[in-house]
């Protein structure tokens, strides 16, 4: 009985997983088809691909690709890199303090994880304004380093509570500072961690758009994906261009992805293998 | 040990805080100021005709004309959406130097524009079109009129041999277009610009409200009136009879859509404002003509907005050059602004340059004939200076004709969205 | 930002797990549970640790997220805007004149049906295409991965194949005439249709994290226990009803949380896709008409009472679910 219902759901797999990929596999093969052929025939494959549309991307006088790129790949290290050593540094201290104003600390913090930015982002604006980042990339790291800090504490948190103290106490005999205990000792420890903060923080703000939108502003020049919105205009039927524009633009990002793919999914599914 | 892996600490740190420092901008670096130079922010946008090349030209052209000034471009996501973002802007405490054709209301009142005066404006040939109590924020630099655009075979088939004058003419020849099978109008106006019905909702209004009474729009601001005003629910009656779902060939098509549909013939007719002329090519211009919206009684009667030019912050880092770099863009984009948008430039003996498109012309026409034996009305909706609906009132009432002419509003239900919008925002 | 909490309630959850620590390390009890032990007074007392520690972390939290809470909860009471120099303090105004807002109750409307249609559709769809996907082999983890492709794009970019596709003139309208449909609906400017096209893009995005978080929970399903329900003869409906569904209990929880407070905050796709339309707020949603409001319309008075409701309403609304979904987790 086995043998002769084998076949079905691979073959429905496909089928379904077809029709789920059919959005970007539009996206994806009028990136290489002239404007023309993208309105006449949308499904066609590309014969032969025309790289006219990446080139036109990349080459546009105003830059925008490449500003964007830029500024996108500043904005994202930054962010990611000092919210990843913030975050680990206070939730080791936190969870290991175990003292009531920590606990109350961590509570406030994690509270902070589901405020919607549209709730913020106005009074945001005038803080930056008030201390003169509004508009520089200083500002929109610090705002989003803000905005995440719950997030990976979070993660932190958890495994934190997984280093052994004996570790931490064993480098305390050798005479080692707190600061030292920590990086030496414990930071390398959370790796894990820092892998899963480093992943999900590299999407977000790189695919972020409300906030560079209105922190970076136009004098500073914007992000990539800031850039995409900037290349669509209402009067744009040009979809090639705008697609090739968006390749470009999720090529880094899916890269980074891929290359740490494993920490990612084994962070996002950890709570649902509890059950 | 300790202190090294302090040192390196640190030194990250500072690394990282140096590379916050450098971000990428979209526009030339400019100077601070010294040597007398200085970097001014033009916020423009894009359009097919309007292109990055266009706007790239004519700003090195005019900082020929302007020593020490850099300009520094920032351009708006989208043209329609640039009075949105421009505000959005100015909330994030970044309203641009120099901005191109943006609606002042609000930002005028509020003290963040700066007026020009009458020596500077000597050039324009109404320099007070756009007055708020008396001061002018945004350059007269042209001026724009609303008609209806047509496809003179779809006519000739119609058997309809001269364009309809009178209301009563335009209903006749409305039931001819749709007895030979051919759709009426086009009429923009889905999301997300919202842009269109607007357009031929002006037209109307002229003959019902302007025409009949001035100073309508004074009588509204100041609550004297509102919107259940018989004059302006003649309008609305009209508007519903003209362009409901029968009439039109799609009323969920976009700007761009829409004037793409009428360009390839799928309706008959296409109310739209006098910048339409710069995008039919050399064949479709043949195909097209052009008549001012029917009145009731057949008098000519034309709705016109003057103004449109440039505006200059209050706070610009250097207002005075600033303004001249303003005045004389406006000048030396006269020719570009009549060739690629349409415009009719509003500079005293200002002659268009030859070669410019016959409907452009055509329209032109219709404007001197209002001009001379016609009435002239503001248009609804750009009404330039003071009285001024409230910010933010105009894209609502887009949305509430988007609803009157998807029949999910009737004409009272219309009225009283007008009126709550109108008082909500006016508070 | 629609990426942030969506799998941002995933990882939470992650934490909880202590399996990813030093690799052959068991942890000790009182390491486990971080909670006070005899250590505490000599190691962690000083205030230095505290200031290099904790402090920077909490200064910009309280700088970008504290500070801005409240400040947005105190300017709703007033009646700021751009136009107007004066402001005056006018305590709850803004939030009674909200509540009688047809135009704020409409966006609200639209988050709603947005958040019901996001979160039953792709939970329904999500699971199905796990227990499809659940089986071993290259086919099944390159499927996953497909599934999984969306998650990781911008929502801008998801919003404008969403849009190439379901414009007028679009890709989905132009084969639909090819094949002899007269007039295709507006799909995006028609009313009736826009704010399922809305939702339906949204779905799409966001069912590779629902597949993925199933298929984790069906990873975590004895084997034994289904293979005792098959042998004592339950179908495989019964089967699904006794053992793999309450199984899936925390999978479910985690999908419709998150789900929940993802869809709540939407902007990016609504800017994109339809400027708030078609017509007055056919898709507006509330954090869109916060944006619109504070910073386009400049009335940072409204924007903010508006934000305050919000507020109150997401941790409302997503405390309620999970502890509802706890205790059903607790009854299975």
């Amino acid at each position: 009985m086995k043998s002769r219902t084998s076949w079905v759901r691979p073959l429905l797999a496909i089928a379904v997983a077809a029709v789920f990929c059919l959005p970007l596999y539009v996206a994806l093969v009028n990136v290489f088809k002239p404007s023309t052929d993208v309105v006449a025939s949308p499904l066609a494959l590309p014969a032969p691909p025309a790289l006219d549309n990446i080139e036109h991307v990349l080459s546009r006088p105003d830059g925008l690709f490449w500003y964007g790129l830029a500024n996108s790949v500043i904005l994202t290290t930054l962010t990611i890199l000092i919210t990843t050593v913030l975050a680990a540094m206070s939730a080791y201290h936190l969870v290991r303090s175990g003292r009531w104003w920590s606990r109350a600390v961590l509570g406030v913090m994690l509270a902070g994880l589901m405020i919607p930015p549209a709730v913020i982002i106005l009074p945001i604006t005038r803080i930056l304004d008030a201390v003169g980042l509004m508009h520089t990339m200083p500002g929109a790291v610090l705002v989003d380093v803000g905005y995440y800090l719950p997030f990976a504490v979070f993660v932190f948190m958890g495994f934190v509570r997984s280093v052994p103290r004996e570790l931490e106490e064993a480098a305390a005999v050798d005479g080692a500072g707190r600061f030292r205990t920590f990086w030496q000792v414990v930071f390398p420890l959370l790796r894990p961690a820092s892998a899963s903060v480093l992943i999900f923080l590299g999407v977000w703000v790189w695919n972020d758009f409300l906030t560079p939108l209105l922190v970076l502003g136009p004098g500073a020049g914007n992000t990539v994906t800031v850039g995409i919105f900037r290349s669509i205009g209402p009067y744009q039927q040009d979809f090639g261009a705008v697609f090739a524009f968006m390749l470009l633009a999720t090529l880094p990002v899916l890269v980074f992805y891929l290359a740490l793919q494993k920490h990612f999914v084994r962070g996002l599914t950890g709570g649902a293998t509890k059950g | 040990m300790g202190k090294r892996t302090n040192g390196v600490a640190t030194a990250t740190a500072l690394g990282l805080v140096a590379l916050a420092g450098c971000a990428v901008g979209g526009g030339d670096e400019g100077g601070d100021g010294s040597g007398g130079e200085v970097t001014l922010s033009l916020l423009t946008f894009e359009t097919p005709n309007l292109t990055a090349e266009y706007w790239d030209d004519i700003i090195a052209r005019t900082n020929a004309e302007v020593p020490g000034v850099k300009i520094k471009k920032l351009v708006a996501p989208s043209a329609e959406q640039r009075n949105e973002y421009v505000r959005q802007l100015d909330s994030t405490g970044a309203l641009p130097d120099i901005m191109v054709a943006i609606d002042p209301a609000g930002l005028a009142e509020a003290g963040k524009l700066t007026e020009f005066s009458e020596k500077e404006l000597a050039d324009w040939v109404s320099p007070t079109a756009n007055s708020f109590d008396g001061e002018i924020y945004q350059l007269p630099t042209n001026s724009q009129t609303w008609q209806v655009y047509y496809r003179k075979a779809d006519f000739e088939k119609a058997g309809i041999s001269t364009p309809p004058k009178r209301w009563d003419d335009l209903l006749a020849a409305v039931d001819k277009l749709k007895a030979a099978g051919i759709t009426p109008f086009v009429i923009g106006g889905g999301a997300p610009d919202g842009l269109g019905p607007r357009w031929t909702f002006a037209q109307l209004m002229a003959d019902e409200v302007y025409a009949k009474d001035p100073k309508w729009l004074d009588k509204l601001v100041a609550g004297k009136t509102d919107f259940s005003d018989p004059l302006f629910v003649n309008a609305v009656t009209k508007m519903e009879a003209l362009a409901n779902k029968d009439n039109v060939d799609n009323l969920s098509a976009t700007y761009a859509q829409a004037q793409d549909d009428f360009l390839a013939g799928k309706g008959a007719m296409y109310p739209m404002g006098s910048w339409f002329p710069a995008a039919p090519d050399k064949a479709q211009q043949k195909q097209i003509g052009v008549f001012p919206m029917p009145t009731q009684d057949g008098s000519l009667v034309l709705p016109v907005y003057t103004g449109g030019g440039l505006s200059v912050s209050d706070r610009a880092a250097d207002v005075a050059r600033a303004k001249k770099w303003a005045i004389e863009f406006s000048k030396l984009n006269a020719d570009g602004g009549a060739r690629y948008d349409g415009l009719f430039v509003a500079l005293k003996g200002y002659k268009p340059p030859a070669g410019l498109p016959p409907l452009y012309n055509a329209t032109l026409d219709v404007y001197d004939e209002a001009q001379s034996s016609g009435t002239v009305t503001p248009s609804f909706g750009n009404e330039a200076g003071i009285p001024a609906l409230p910010s933010g009132f105009i894209s609502k009432a887009d949305a509430a004709l988007n609803d009157l002419l998807n029949g999910r509003a009737d004409p009272d239900q219309f009225v009283t969205t007008l009126n709550e919008e109108l008082e909500e925002l006016s508070q | 930002m629609t990426n942030s909490v969506r799998s941002r309630t995933g990882t939470d959850t992650a934490g909880e797990r202590s399996r990813p620590g030093p690799p052959h390390r068991t942890p000790t009890p009182s390491g486990r549970t971080g909670g006070p032990g005899g250590h505490r007074s000599r190691t962690w007392s000083s205030a230095g640790a505290f200031a290099v520690f904790v402090l920077p972390t909490l200064t910009l939290f309280t700088a970008m997220v504290l500070a801005p809470i409240l400040w947005t909860l105190y300017t709703g009471m007033t009646d700021e805007r751009a136009t107007r120099p004066e402001t005056s303090f006018v305590a709850l105004d803004n939030y009674g004149f909200l509540l009688g807002d047809e135009e704020f109750r409409h966006s609200m409307w639209n988050t709603v049906v947005i958040t019901v249609i996001v979160v039953l559709l792709t939970n329904l769809l999500g699971l199905a295409i796990a227990l499809l996907l659940r089986r071993q082999g290259r086919l099944y983890s390159l499927l996953r991965g497909v599934f999984f492709t969306p998650v990781i794009l911008s929502a801008v970019v998801v919003s404008v194949i969403g849009r190439s596709i379901l414009a007028d003139d679009g890709l989905l309208n132009s084969t639909l005439v090819s094949m002899g449909v007269a007039s295709p609906p507006g799909w995006l400017t028609d009313p009736s249709y826009a704010i399922y096209s809305v939702s339906g893009i949204m779905v799409w995005q966001m069912l590779g994290f629902a597949v993925v978080v199933y298929l984790a929970g069906l990873a975590g399903i004895p084997a034994e226990l289904e293979e005792a329900a098959s042998l004592d003869g339950a179908g495989p409906w019964q089967q699904f009803r006794a053992i793999t569904w309450p199984m899936l209990a925390s999978a479910l929880t985690i999908n419709t949380v998150m789900l929940m407070i993802s869809t709540f905050k939407v902007y990016d796709q609504i800017a994109v896709l339809t400027n708030g339309g078609p017509g007055t707020n056919g898709t507006a949603t509330v954090a869109f008409e916060v944006i619109r409001t504070a910073f386009s319309e400049q009335r940072p008075g409204l924007a903010s009472a508006m934000a305050g409701i919000m507020l109150v309403v997401v941790a409302a609304a997503s405390v309620t679910t999970l502890k509802l979904l706890q205790r059903r987790e607790v009854d299975l």
